[in-house]
Formats: C-alpha cells, structure tokens, sequence
C-alpha cells in the first residue's frame, strides 16, 4: 500500500492506494466517484475519462500512484451544490445528446476540456474534441449540436 | 514477479538512483498508455514502477546550439502545439498530432512511443527522417546515439536496466528543408497506423533534389530508414516522372520485405505506399520553398 493525496472536484483526498490499482479504481471503487465509467479497459473508449490538472485524460490507462498531487474532475464536481446542472450537461438534456447514458459522463468532460480552451468551436474542432469517446447510441449528432449550444450558454456568461 | 513498490519522481537524479540500485527489477512508465495494458496482461512484470510523467527535467521542448531537443517525457500535445519546432519541420508536429485521441495525446509521451519499440510509433518516423539522435542517461552517464540505432528488434530497445532515454535532439531547419508526414489509418481516431510515412528533403540548386531522408511506420518490425528508396532519388531533379518511378521502387522494396506477411499486408502495402509517399514527398517538397 502507499499513501497519496490528490484532489477530486475540489477536494483534498488522502487515501491509501495498492501498487497496481488504477486512477480508475480508485476513483469508482474507492473514493465512490462511479459517473467514471469503465469499458475498454483500453484507451479506446474514451467512457473512464476524467479531467487532470485541466486535461482530458482516460483513467484506466494511469496508475494511481501517477495521480499523487494532481487535480482531477469527475462528472460529479460539475454540478453546483444547489443541484443545478452546467451548462453544458444542461445542453446535453436540451438537445437530446443522452440514450443509454453511459458514454455521457466523459462525453460530457470531454466537452468542458474543449470549450474551457477553446470557447467558439467548429463543428470539426467538436468533433475533434470528442474523437477519443465513443458512443453506440446517439450517432453523435446531437452530442455535437449539444456542444455548440453548451458553448453559446458559457459564452453568455452560464444559464 | 509482483509489483511491490511505486514510486512517483520528482527528479532526474530520483530516477536515475533507482534504476542504478533496482536493475532490470524497475521499469519506467511515463504516459502509461501502453504500459498500464501491458501490466494488466502479465506481459511485463516489474517489481517496482518509477513514474517519469512529472519529472520536469524530462519534459521541454527547446533550441540547444545548432539543435532542437525534445526531452523523453514531453506529451505529443506538447509537440503538436510547440512553437519552437518550426514551419518547414511541421510534419513532425502533423505526426504527434495524429496519435490517438485527444486523451491519449495529453498523456503518451514521445519516448514511450520510442521505447516501447512498436512498429506503428507514429512520431519516430518522422524522428527517423530528420536524423534524430537518442540521448541516454543513467547515474553512470550520458551517451548518445542513432535513434536508428536503438531498435533490436520489435518491442525491444538497446538500452541498459540502469539507463533511461534523456532525450532526442535534431538539427534545426536549414533554409531548403522540409519534413511531410502521411498516416494511413483505418479510423480518423484510434487507429493504431497501417502506414506512416515521414520524409526529409533538401532542395538544391536547379531543383534538385540535394539529400532526402525516409522514415517508415508499420512497414518492418520496427520503424525503419528506407535507404533503397533514398538512394534511388537522392540527386535527381524533382519531377513527375522521378516522384513515379521511386514510388514504383518503394512498392518493388516492399513486395519483397512482405512476401511472407497474411494476404491483405503483402497486397496491400506495396500498393498503398505509392500513393503515401508521393504525398509526403510533395508535402515535404513544398515545405522546402
Ligand atoms: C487507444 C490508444 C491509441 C493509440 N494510438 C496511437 C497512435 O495512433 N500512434 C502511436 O504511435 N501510438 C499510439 N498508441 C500507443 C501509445 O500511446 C504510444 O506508443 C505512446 O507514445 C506511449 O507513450 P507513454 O508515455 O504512454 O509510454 P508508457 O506506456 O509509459 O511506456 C511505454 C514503454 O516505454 C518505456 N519508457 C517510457 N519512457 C521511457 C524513457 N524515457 N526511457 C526508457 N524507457 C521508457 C516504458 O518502460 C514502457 O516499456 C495508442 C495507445 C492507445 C491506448
Ligand atoms: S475504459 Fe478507459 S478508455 Fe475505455
Ligand atoms: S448514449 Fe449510449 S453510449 Fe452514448
């Protein structure tokens, strides 16, 4: 076992992780984060991704232990403490952009890392931004019609 | 084995302590994108892990004399969007560029893509193709050389237990160079390449075709140098006809390299290289002006 601290959605975790467990592990089964979602186990679905230290990254793919001292985001630090939604999950409803929802959550975050640096995306830059999440149910048109209705929203200063 | 102990550097001098006292017990992970898969099938079982991704030593991309050198844990995002590498040297940027996913470009690193010695390591064509060279440290020192010299076979890299990759350098662009990259994949994202392809060329006087460099992806069991093709170009006046005919010698090179290899490579290959090479040829070609 070793000790790590990291902070998840604004709040500092001190937590002991065993040697072979992964960000995603820790992150559902541990610390009870379970909008991380687990598919591939691969890199190739994009489904785990989490936002660390303001990037897109997929947590099956980082041990845990590589995550001491970072800042990572989950599906859960996006709402406000009222309950109300971000924008962008706000858009997402709007539009349509959910079925099954399991992709969601890191569709979602793969959103906020593209708009937080890029506020007026193309179509193409969307499409870009959420090349490494895949969907089996939306066809992704309405993800993509959800991000430029998520950026109009941010860019207005939030709903 | 079992992994018994993980440690996150902070230092070169950390890492390089390690490995010196652990031996072939340690191994590096950096971006971790293809190691943590390769753990989790008991392809590779070290006792002890020592993380690189936060070594801040490892992670630059900056002009030293007459070279540009990329330090072994710099993300390909880094790369891609770097200022430092230049207009005509944008091919290698174009190849970071197309690894992946956005996710996958924010955490794999450009020495893991050296070291893990896969065939299809989209940059170290493009690496290949300007002549870089391996910067290797350990606590005993540094040596240096060839990056094409670092390849023993698929998955597997001349380097010692003790020692890590530091870096790799290149020359800086001359006026007259120019680098193009092509990547032929089966999916926009995520496709693992089935071809890329990075070439280097220097424009002489009259067009002529001063000095041309070739990396290949995919195409042998290693990223390679394509001296046949090189050979056969090196010299002559750009054209039509001179872009046909190396790419009928490049498809000729391959049917050989592949005669052994399933149906749809052999076949497939030596036909397709045609097309990828005429256009990093004239991509790279146009970068020279
Ligand atoms: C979904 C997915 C898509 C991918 N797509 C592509 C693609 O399109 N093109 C492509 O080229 N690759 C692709 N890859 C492969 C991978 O992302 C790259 O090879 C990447 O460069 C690996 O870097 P890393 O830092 O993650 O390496 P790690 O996984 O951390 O390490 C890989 C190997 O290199 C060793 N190593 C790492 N750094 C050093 C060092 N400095 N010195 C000595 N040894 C070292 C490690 O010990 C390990 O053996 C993909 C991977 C995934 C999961
Ligand atoms: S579970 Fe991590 S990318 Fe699929
Ligand atoms: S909504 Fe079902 S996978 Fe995207």
């Amino acid at each position: 076992m070793k000790k790590i601290s990291l902070t998840v959605n604004g709040k500092l975790y001190q937590v002991e992780v065993e040697e072979d467990m992964r960000l995603l592990d820790l992150l559902r089964d541990k610390l009870g984060f379970t909008g991380v979602k687990e598919g591939c186990s691969e890199g190739e679905c994009g489904a785990c991704s989490v936002i660390m230290d303001g990037k897109l990254v997929t947590s099956c793919l980082i041990m845990a232990f590589q995550a001491e001292g970072k800042e990572i985001i989950t599906i859960e630090g996006l709402q406000k403490e009222d309950g109300t939604l971000h924008p962008i999950q706000q858009a997402f409803l709007e539009e349509g952009a959910v079925q099954c929802g399991f992709c969601t959550p890191a569709m979602v975050l793969a959103a906020k890392a593209l708009l937080d640096k890029n506020p007026h995306p193309t179509d193409e830059e969307i499409k870009e931004g959420i090349s490494g999440n895949l969907c089996r149910c939306t066809g992704y048109a309405k993800i993509v019609s959800s991000v430029k209705k998520a950026a109009e929203y941010l860019n207005k200063g939030g709903k | 084995m079992e992994l018994k102990e993980v440690i996150k550097a902070r230092t070169l001098e950390e890492v390089l302590d390690v490995l010196d006292e652990k031996g072939e017990k340690a191994k590096v992970i950096a971006g971790g994108t293809d190691l943590v898969i390769q753990l989790r099938e008991g392809k590779v079982n070290p006792e002890v892990l020592v993380d690189i991704s936060d070594v801040a030593e490892l992670c630059f991309i900056k002009e030293t004399g007459d070279f540009i050198e990329i330090g072994a844990a710099t993300r390909f995002v880094n790369i891609k969007e770097s200022p430092v590498i230049g207009k005509p040297f944008k091919g290698l940027q174009e190849a970071a560029g197309h690894v992946g996913s956005p996710q996958i470009r924010n955490l794999g690193t450009v020495g893991g893509n050296i070291c893990n010695a896969s065939p299809a390591a989209d940059t170290v064509p493009a690496l290949l193709a300007l002549d870089a060279v391996a910067v290797i440290k350990s606590k005993q020192g540094t040596r240096e050389m060839p990056l094409e010299d670092i390849y023993i076979d698929r998955g597997k890299v001349k380097l010692e237990p003790q020692e890590i990759l530091y870096a790799v350098k290149f020359l800086k662009p001359q006026p007259g160079q120019g680098l193009g990259f092509v990547k032929l994949g089966l999916r926009k994202a995520l496709a693992i390449s089935t071809i890329s392809l990075a070439v280097f060329v220097e424009r002489g006087e009259n067009e002529v075709i001063k000095n041309i460099r070739i990396g290949s992806g995919a195409l042998s069991r290693f990223p390679v140098r394509e001296r046949e093709v090189e050979d056969f170009v090196k010299g002559k006046k750009m054209d039509n006809t001179v872009i046909e005919e190396a790419a009928e010698v490049f498809g000729q090179v391959l049917e050989k390299r592949l005669a052994t290899r399933p149906p749809v490579e052999k076949d497939f290959k030596p036909y397709a290289i045609k097309g990828v090479f005429k256009e990093a040829l004239n991509k790279a070609w146009q970068r020279t002006k």
